[in-house]
Order: structure tokens, then C-alpha cells, then sequence
């Protein structure tokens, strides 16, 4: 009666961006590749016209505007993208959902440096133990900001990008930096 | 703008089912599910091709998931070849051209009916668990907000005073399949149905478990390396089913959970709930070269 | 090779399949056009419970499952899903309905008219048996009235809000996309308005007829007058790209007002639903009226009567009972056999 269907492209970007981002997401701390670099795939896979969206970097506007999603403010957007960080500003703005309904809290996906910079020890849940790495590009005092701001399981999640590659930070994580 | 940027060329049906939108809401569900270990998320839940119930809520993400490169395996109550089993892996295979496996060593992705494999799943495996209730609360509060508002709080005192009464009553904790658990030290979820024989495979797992109830429109999930303990008092330990020392009369397995099959005499035959493990068991003893995965049990004990 | 016996999973499956449909054989055109043509009602019920108006595909879901109602719904519903949304239609207003039957029992003439329309209720159910032994049941010709009532109508809540009578819900102003959308959300509580309109719409007509008649009986607060009860057709006004509003086409559509007094008020209760089917939305409408304050649990209660008349998931999980249940059963009778034990053990010790 009916005959298999083949995954258009866009269906392939998407399926592969988000297998990486469960994985990431999954494992915090261990990177894995996107399809394509930066931010494009993920907006593939997550983003369409039931989400409101904020874009601290004006190139993605026209893509997130073409997936139907409302361009909101930072405090209301769910999914927000920061570009490269230069402040803390942003992450004091960040939605946080409520203890009724965590899930409200936002999704930020950030350009960082992996590999160098500040050395973290991870812990919690997808982490065996404990996981050192090195995150870069993030402003001074990032993760002890982060820290105070989370109130789990109210809290954001970070999807970290450096190029191909990406790291998953979800509330659930406990960062020490080293 | 354009109407060509708006559409796309028409095709008779999506691939793997889902449209691309139901898909993304799903994707979006799955990661706050994972980002908030055991919290219930609510979703959408589109209908399927197949009766709520039946496994839709597993179903919508498998679907998600799916690639024609993923090697699926479905499991009913055990087996992989039991009618709805068969019903689900056909859906998924002719809606996404995937291939399919029975071997649990051999699948990217097992959608399964109230059961755990008895072979450890890897890291590379995710496991999704059809979901009837997602409530772990519902015997002691049927209301849904209520419910919700009690996960809010933490305020997980009528469920440990239920546990208690049986205890009192019974001599131990009444609770078969769906043993309410403490996931990451914060959220209680059910494990859906799966026997007490299961739970402490989510516990610290390699794979990724998600839950998926599609009739009530809930997700939850336990990444890798997650704490999952069922709830017990200090003095009356967790118990597994009594299943450790069973054989099972078609493969000559022991040690792992069981079907018990009434016998005309009045006594009880056992068959191994795990069907391909008992057919990967008859083979090798039939001589072939099968190749067996770690179990989580060893001689009908799970290492602490 | 023990287990290869058993192993006929898929065979059974695509077995039982075909003796189902062997039942019914071809299902052609021309059956699809009789079903569509002798069971307008049957159509419109289904068509509403799908919340998909489309008389053939709904015809045609109904030759298809053997008129197996709940598995008619779950097909056009699946089908529905899939499909992409083209434009979000402008609101129906209920002076713009063109009406077919409109009636009050609130009053005893409303301003615009009872109109009776088509109707069995004050038919003699009797059947028409002459048809089984050859006759042809030749339904008499429709006299046309001297004075053709309006095709379309004020709302007689409109005339009561004049009157002080009743407070109109404020007009929601929401449009297009941001009007919540059931099929795309998730149900939560408290409800939005909107969701509750879609539930009800949508609702599995004899779950609503149960809980509604529940509400009648004495288990709701609210003793429902009919305020105002119409079939009528609809038009489905979009706007074009170029910014012009046309009607691409008609629905029927019926919606059922009822009123109880409350305090110097009346409160109102409204349901609505694609296809005529006055049973349905006059028991939708009793839930609603009854809503308000209803205690936790009860039959009138939102989250009550809106997850339990909704028919594709009580009616899948009911059926679901005859799935294997045997690996949660063990695990129960594991527990049983070990407290009773547990309790013999306990008998036959010697008290401290």
C-alpha cells in the first residue's frame, strides 16, 4: 500500500544534529560532532514556530525568523541563542521555568573555545564519576554565576558549540572549576 | 518571501510517520526529560497509526530517533516475537526503512513493552520504555495537578506512607511491576511496569532510558550514570522478584526473570522472559557460535 | 530450534488483519459514496470526534473499519496529524451562521425565531419494517413555508446580556497562530479556555453524554436550561496572501448555550463541534457550565470530564487490556506468594 519514504536532506540534518545533542546532553562534558558547524543544525532540529527565540548574534535572525519562531526578549525567549559571551549580563536574563513545569527553562547554545581555558571537573547525573575538560571564550566568573542562578530543578541547560563540535551542560550538572 | 521558501515538494508520507514539527517538539521534550532526570514533561503526543496504549508514546520516539541506519529491536513483555512486538517493529521498519535485529548486542535502539534486556546495554544503546502511567503518585492522588504540585515540592510522604502500610499490613512492600524510584535524589518516577527485577539495571546505566506515555502525554527519562533507587526503609531492603533460582524449561537458562507457565499437574513450568536470550541460549547449545553479552545478573544475583 | 515455533508473531498479525477485512471485501467508490450519502449523522459524529471535517475521507474511514466507530476516529486522526497547517481560519460569529434549526427553551419566541429545522424529535420511532419485505420507505415531501425563516439569527445570549440578564465572557481577542491549539499542546490545568472549547469539540460523544447526564442528575451544581441549541453551516473565512478574506467553503457545525441562574445572573455554559450532533454538545455544554468550582475528582470537574471523554485514549487503553500483561503479573504474584508466606511463617512461630 505504501512505499518506504527516504529522508529528505533536511531530515538527515535534523535526525543527526539532535542524535549529537542527546548524546551531549546525556554526557555532559563529552564532546560530539554536529552534521554541519554552528549554530544551523541545531536550529534544524529544535526550532520552529511554537518557540520563541532570542538571538544575541544579528546573522542567525533571518534563519530563526524562517523557521516561523516568534523572536522574543531573553527573559521569555525558550531557546536562546548568545553567539560568543562577552558578559555575564545574559545569564541573570535567562528563564528558568518553574518547579511546576521545568521544562519552561531555556535551552542557551553559546560559541565557547573546547579545549582550553578554564579547567572544570563535572560531576552528576551522565557523568562516570567525574569528568575534567577545558572550556574557553566564556567571561570571568561564568560558571559560579551559573551556579548561583540555577535552582534545580528549575535552571537553564547550555548547548556548547566550537565549530563542529559540541558539549552538553544540563542544570543537572554540578561545575567545579579547578 | 516567497511561496516556493514556504512549502516543500509534496511527499505521501513522511519519513518515519512524524511530521517534522512533532518530531522538533519531541526533540525539544527529550532534552529538558534528560536535562531534569525523572520529571515528568508534558508533550503534545501526536496520535499514530496505532491505538493509544499500544505503545504510541514509545512509538513517537522511536520515531524521532530513527534512521535508516538504526538497527532497532521491539520487546513486548519480554519477547520479541509476541503480536504487538511484531506490529511495532513492521510499523517502524516500513516507515523508516531501518533494519531490524532481535539481538539485543545488535540494536542501536530497543523499544521495549515493560521489560530491560537481561545482557547490559552499551553506551551507544538507547532503550525507550512504553509508559501506560506515568504518575507515581496516582494511587495516592488520581488528580494530575495535585500530583504535579506534590513533585514540586518534593512532598513525597503519602507515597513513603503507603510503602509503610504495606509493610505493616502485608509484612513487606506489596508493590509488583512500576516500583516508585528516586531518580537523581530529587524526582519519584516509575520505571513504567517493568518487574523489580529491572529496576536496578536504570541504576548507573551506560545507555540513555526514555520513558514515553503517549496516551497521558508525558516524557521522562534516566541519562547514563543517573542514580535510580527504589524507594525502601533502611530495615526492609529492596527484593527483586524470587526468579534468581528458576530454570527455564525450553533454553536451560537460569538465573534471570521468568514466565511462569501453569501446568495441568498443578505445578508450575518456567520459561525465560528475555525470548532472545533463550533462543541465543538453545542455539549455543545446539552448537552454533552465539555470541552472548554481559548480563546484569550473575548466577541469579545482581552485583552490587 | 524450540522457539521457532512460536515465532509467528507476524504471520498472526497479518492474519487476523485480513479475516477482519475479508469480512467486509472490496471497498470501492461506490460504497464510500453510500456511506457518505445514507450516514450524514454517523459522519458528522465521527467527523467531530476527529476534529477533521472531510465527509469522504470520513466515509471512507468508516468503510474501512466496518463502521467501528473509535477505530474510524483514530484513522482520520492519525491522518490528521500529519498534515500541515495552511491558515488559521477567521472566527465564526454566531449571527453569521447559516442556521438550519435553531431553538430555545428559555423562552417561548426569541428574537430571530425558533426555527425547528430537521428534526426526529417528535418522529414515533417506529420501524419502517414494510422496507425488509421488498416496500421502499418514500419519505413525504418537505412543504415549504409561506414565510421562509432567516438564514441567519442573533444569539439569544446577546438579548439576556441587553437585559442585564447575563455576563458575557470578555471577547477573547486572540487571532491566528497564538490561539492555543489541543492538537499541538499538551492538555494542562487549569485549562485554557481555548483547549477546553477544542477538548469538548472533540470529545467522544458517549463519554459526554455520561458525564453531561451525570452533571443533569444531581452529581453537578448547575440544573442546565437550554438556552439555545443550532445546527447550522459555517464558513470557513481565510485570508489570502494578498490580504483579501474569502470563504473557502461551508461547514456544519452545532453548539448547544445553556444557562442556570446564579445569584441576579445566569451563568453560561457553550460548547460547540463540527457536524451536527445536538446530544453531544448540549451534555458538553452542561460539563461546562458546571466547571467552575467543581471540587477536586468529580464527574464536573475539567480535568475530570476532559481526559475522560477523550475517546481515542480511553477507548486505546481500554482495548490495551488485552495485550500481554504477564511479565507485571508475575511481579504482583511474586509479591502476593512471598507475604503469604511471610504471614504462615509468622502463624506457626511461637509468640514472644
Amino acid at each position: 500500500m505504501l512505499t518506504t519514504p527516504v529522508p529528505n536532506p533536511d531530515e538527515t540534518l535534523a535526525n543527526r544534529a539532535f542524535d549529537a545533542l542527546l548524546w551531549a546532553l546525556s554526557r555532559p562534558g563529552l564532546p560530539r560532532d554536529l552534521p554541519t558547524a554552528g549554530e544551523t543544525a541545531i536550529i534544524a532540529a529544535l526550532i520552529d514556530r511554537e518557540c520563541r527565540v532570542f538571538s544575541a548574534d544579528p546573522a542567525l535572525i533571518p534563519l530563526l525568523a524562517e523557521t516561523g519562531a516568534e523572536i522574543a526578549d531573553l527573559p521569555q525567549a525558550d531557546h536562546v541563542f548568545l553567539g560568543a559571551l562577552g558578559s555575564l549580563a545574559p545569564l541573570s536574563q535567562l528563564g528558568l521555568g518553574s518547579d511546576l513545569y521545568p521544562d519552561d527553562g531555556a535551552t542557551a547554545v553559546i560559541r565557547v573555545n573546547l579545549g582550553s581555558g578554564d579547567r572544570l571537573r563535572l560531576t552528576g547525573p551522565g557523568v562516570d564519576g567525574a569528568l575534567d575538560l577545558q572550556i574557553g571564550g566564556l567571561p570571568g566568573g561564568f560558571w559560579q554565576a551559573r551556579r548561583e542562578r540555577i535552582r534545580y530543578p528549575m535552571g537553564f541547560d547550555l548547548i556548547l558549540i566550537d565549530g563542529t563540535r559540541v558539549v552538553g551542560i544540563p542544570r543537572s550538572t554540578s561545575v567545579e572549576v579547578l | 518571501m516567497s511561496l516556493s521558501t514556504l512549502t516543500k515538494p509534496w511527499e505521501a508520507m513522511n519519513y518515519g510517520f512524524l511530521d517534522a514539527s512533532a518530531k522538533r517538539e519531541l526533540r525539544r521534550k527529550m532534552l529538558k526529560a534528560v536535562a531534569v532526570p525523572g520529571c515528568q514533561m508534558p508533550y503534545a503526543s501526536r496520535e499514530v497509526p496505532m491505538a493509544r496504549g499500544w505503545g504510541t508514546g514509545g512509538l513517537q520516539v522511536s520515531l524521532t530517533l530513527i534512521n535508516p541506519q538504526t538497527r532497532v529491536k521491539v520487546i513486548d513483555q519480554g519477547a520479541d516475537d509476541s503480536v504487538n512486538a511484531a506490529s511495532i517493529r513492521r510499523f517502524l521498519a516500513r516507515v523508516s526503512g531501518a533494519p531490524t535485529t532481535m539481538d539485543t548486542l545488535e540494536a542501536d535502539l530497543i523499544q521495549s513493552r515493560h521489560r530491560v534486556p537481561e545482557e547490559i546495554m552499551r553506551e551507544d544503546q538507547v532503550l525507550v520504555l512504553q509508559v501506560p502511567n506515568p504518575e507515581p503518585l496516582r494511587p495516592v492522588q488520581p488528580n494530575m495537578s495535585i500530583a504535579r504540585q506534590m513533585h514540586a515540592d518534593a512532598d513525597y510522604g503519602r507515597m513513603w506512607l503507603q510503602l509503610y502500610e504495606q509493610i505493616l499490613r502485608s509484612g513487606r512492600v506489596m508493590q509488583g511491576a512500576s516500583y516508585p524510584s528516586l531518580v537523581n535524589g530529587r524526582h519519584v518516577m516509575t520505571p513504567s511496569p517493568i518487574p523489580r527485577w529491572d529496576v536496578p539495571k536504570l541504576n548507573m546505566a551506560k545507555h540513555l532510558t526514555i520513558l514515553s506515555a503517549g496516551r497521558e502525554k508525558r516524557i521522562h527519562a534516566v541519562p547514563p550514570f543517573t542514580r535510580v533507587e527504589p524507594l525502601v526503609f533502611d530495615d526492609v531492603p529492596y527484593r527483586v522478584e524470587d526468579h534468581g533460582g528458576l530454570t527455564c524449561i525450553r533454553s536451560g537458562a537460569t538465573g534471570f526473570f521468568m514466565n511462569e507457565i501453569p501446568q495441568e499437574d498443578g505445578t508450575s513450568a518456567y520459561e525465560i522472559s528475555d525470548s532472545e536470550f533463550g533462543v541465543k541460549t538453545i542455539r549455543a547449545a545446539e552448537g552454533e557460535d552465539i555470541r552472548f553479552g554481559d548480563t546484569w545478573y550473575k548466577d541469579g544475583e545482581m552485583p552490587q | 530450534m524450540a522457539y521457532v515455533a512460536t515465532r509467528g508473531g507476524d504471520r498472526a498479525i497479518e492474519q487476523s488483519e485480513r479475516l477482519f477485512r475479508d469480512a467486509m471485501g472490496d471497498i470501492t467508490p461506490a460504497r464510500v459514496a453510500e456511506v457518505k450519502q445514507a450516514l450524514p449523522y454517523l459522519i458528522d459524529r465521527v467527523m467531530g470526534e476527529a476534529s477533521l471535517y472531510d465527509e469522504d475521507l470520513a466515509a471512507l474511514a468508516l468503510a474501512q473499519t466496518g463502521g467501528e466507530m473509535f477505530e474510524a476516529v483514530l484513522l482520520l486522526r492519525a491522518w490528521r496529524t500529519t498534515q500541515p497547517r495552511l491558515s488559521v481560519a477567521e472566527p465564526v460569529e454566531q449571527q453569521d451562521l447559516f442556521t438550519h434549526r435553531r431553538i430555545s427553551a428559555a423562552f417561548k419566541d426569541i428574537p430571530g425565531g425558533q426555527v425547528l429545522g430537521p428534526t426526529l424529535d417528535y418522529s414515533h420511532r417506529i420501524l419502517a419494517t414494510d422496507v425488509l419485505s421488498g416496500g421502499t420507505f418514500r419519505p413525504d415531501p418537505v412543504d415549504p413555508a409561506d414565510n421562509p425563516a432567516p438564514a441567519h439569527q442573533p444569539s439569544v445570549s446577546a438579548w439576556q446580556a441587553e437585559n442585564d440578564l447575563v455576563d458575557l465572557p470578555e471577547p477573547d481577542t486572540t487571532e491566528g497562530n497564538d490561539i492555543p491549539d489541543l492538537t499541538r499542546e499538551p492538555l494542562l490545568f487549569p485549562s485554557k479556555r481555548a483547549h477546553t472549547l477544542q477538548s469538548l469539540a472533540r470529545a467522544e460523544t458517549g463519554g459526554a453524554l455520561a458525564l453531561g447526564y451525570a452533571a443533569m442528575r444531581g452529581y453537578g451544581s448547575a440544573h442546565p436550561t437550554v438556552n439555545e441549541l443550532r445546527l447550522a453551516e459555517a464558513e470557513v473565512v481565510v485570508r489570502h496572501p494578498r490580504g483579501t478574506k474569502f470563504s473557502a467553503g461551508r461547514v456544519k457545525v452545532s453548539q448547544a448555550e445553556v444557562v442556570s441562574k446564579k445569584g441576579e445572573k445566569l451563568d453560561l455554559g457553550f460548547s460547540a463541534t463540527l457536524g451536527w450532533n445536538e446530544v453531544k454538545v448540549i451534555a458538553a455544554a452542561t460539563l461546562d457550565l458546571n466547571a467552575e468550582g467543581a471540587p477536586k475528582g468529580s464527574a464536573t470537574e475539567e480535568e475530570f470530564f476532559l481526559y475522560h471523554t477523550e475517546g481515542v485514549e480511553s477507548s486505546g487503553f481500554c482495548i490495551h487490556f488485552k495485550l500481554p500483561h504477564y511479565v507485571t503479573f508475575q511481579s504482583s504474584l511474586d509479591a502476593m506468594r512471598d507475604a503469604k508466606a511471610k504471614r504462615k511463617a509468622a502463624e506457626t512461630e511461637p509468640a514472644e
